[in-house]
């Protein structure tokens, strides 16, 4: 299984995270997507002629949209993650996977307006995360009404997955976290998953570590 | 600086919200603070800066009992002063090195700082428990406007909305925003408690529409 990839992206983090998780072994293929654009070159246009990234290849199996490459993942490893224990539970999962391209169009419009210099309406692009961080932050309210830490589930699932890179992101574009303490709960219960890994701007829960000793040797 | 609905005390946060082991950002009238719960229990309020190079403690993170910046690892015990530099792992870091703490309380459920070194003690909720918080682009003036009401000395106002009235502790911060502490009764119900959370979003709708149109 093949991805193309960039660092920088939230969008290719959720596919190596979600990997991780499910400890699914991935070809990781980089992508110059800044400053080189190499996913308008003709060798990526081949595999998706929208120009965008992520890309995972499985064989004959092309996917050009992040959601539809956590369900291929969860369904080959672990169907837990699909969520969809009930009736409620799957409209859930579908509804917070819609609404991660919210996300994407509003904070990933910011943060790349703002990271990358790409032209917008950066006003309208923040008043718009806000809206979806407000939105995110209710619904998560409600939930731990329900007695449940995440978004479908008392576990995790790929809907979670799908929405936290670029809510973690939005200081990037200048969108501030702190008025959300649910969403905050959110991240540390996201952070915390086993087998959780990074991604730049994205730090692990450094306190579920013990403190590293001094090295003992000098140089 | 006294707030005109919850004198000295502000109410910053729920102590849900800060669970053992974390740090959270909080803003009082006189600047943000890194709010964070040792692993005993503890709360304590710092000035929201490393006084090593400025990072933002509310980014940090919590081990046993000292707060860590999350820049250089400069660890701070309750009282403020630096207990541990990574970065020299022999030196005991002097009493000079300390971060300014605030006066910090917790009853009933909810976080509260003191403006001034306090005497007194933070109101009491009777019987309320906090459900959430929310910031609203909005002033008190136009929260109580949406209300219909205004706050009660102990700074609480009342929304009715359909069939139910919700209750809000309600803090001032700058650029006329204001916290909004939602409180339901202790004992309401899981559907009572969501529509309520929801009536929340619904006055902070109208309250920020009056602000919007100047018509506090």
């Amino acid at each position: 299984m093949k991805l193309y990839d960039y660092i920088l992206s939230p969008s290719c983090y959720k596919v190596r995270l979600m990997a991780a998780l499910t400890d699914v072994r991935i070809d990781i293929r980089a992508v110059d997507f800044h400053p080189g654009a190499e996913h308008r070159g003709a060798e990526l246009l081949a595999l998706n002629p929208a120009g965008a990234i992520p890309i995972l290849q499985d064989g004959d199996l092309i996917l050009t949209e992040s959601s539809a490459m956590l369900v291929y993942l969860a369904s080959k490893v672990d169907p837990r993650w699909l969520g969809g224990g009930t009736a409620e539970e799957a409209a859930r999962v579908q509804q917070w996977l819609s609404f991660s391209h919210r996300l994407t169009a509003s904070l990933g419009g910011a943060r790349l307006h703002e990271m990358l210099l790409r032209p917008g309406d950066i006003a309208g692009l923040q008043a718009q995360g806000t809206a979806a961080l407000r939105e995110l932050e209710a619904g998560l309210v409600e939930q731990s009404i329900r007695g449940m830490r995440f978004l479908a589930s008392q576990r995790a699932t790929i809907a979670d997955i799908a929405c936290f890179p670029y809510v973690a992101l939005a200081p990037d574009g200048g969108v501030s976290l702190d008025p959300y303490p649910t969403i905050r709960l959110w991240s540390r219960a996201v952070r915390s998953i086993e087998g959780f890994i990074e991604m730049p701007g994205i730090h692990r829960l450094h306190d579920l570590k013990p403190e590293p000793l001094p090295e003992t040797s000098g140089f | 600086m006294k707030s005109r609905t919850t004198g000295s005390w502000t109410p910053v946060a729920l102590s849900a919200d800060l669970p053992v082991g974390t740090v959270i950002p909080a803003r009082t009238p006189t600047g943000p603070i890194a709010l964070w719960r040792s692993q005993s229990g503890g709360v304590s309020a710092f000035a929201d800066r490393c006084p090593h190079r400025g990072m933002r403690l509310s980014h940090g993170f919590v081990r046993g009992e000292a707060l860590s910046c999350i820049y250089h690892g400069w660890s701070y015990a309750q009282a403020g002063n630096c207990v541990r530099i990574p970065a020299h792992p022999g030196l005991t870091p002097p009493e000079a090195i300390r971060v300014a703490t605030r006066q910090v309380e917790e009853g009933d459920g909810i976080i509260w700082i003191a403006a001034d070194q306090s005497a007194t003690r933070p109101p009491r909720l009777d019987g309320l428990a906090p459900l959430r918080s929310l910031t609203a682009c909005a002033g008190i003036a136009a929260i109580e406007a949406a209300a219909g009401t205004d706050a009660s000395p102990g700074g609480i106002v009342g929304f009715a909305n359909n069939s139910q009235t919700i209750r809000m502790l309600v803090a001032s911060l700058e650029d006329e925003q204001a916290l909004i502490h939602v409180l339901v009764e202790g004992d309401a119900s899981p559907p009572e408690r969501i529509a309520a959370s929801r009536a929340a979003e619904a006055l902070r709708r109208m309250a920020e529409h009056i602000q919007r149109k100047g018509i506090a």
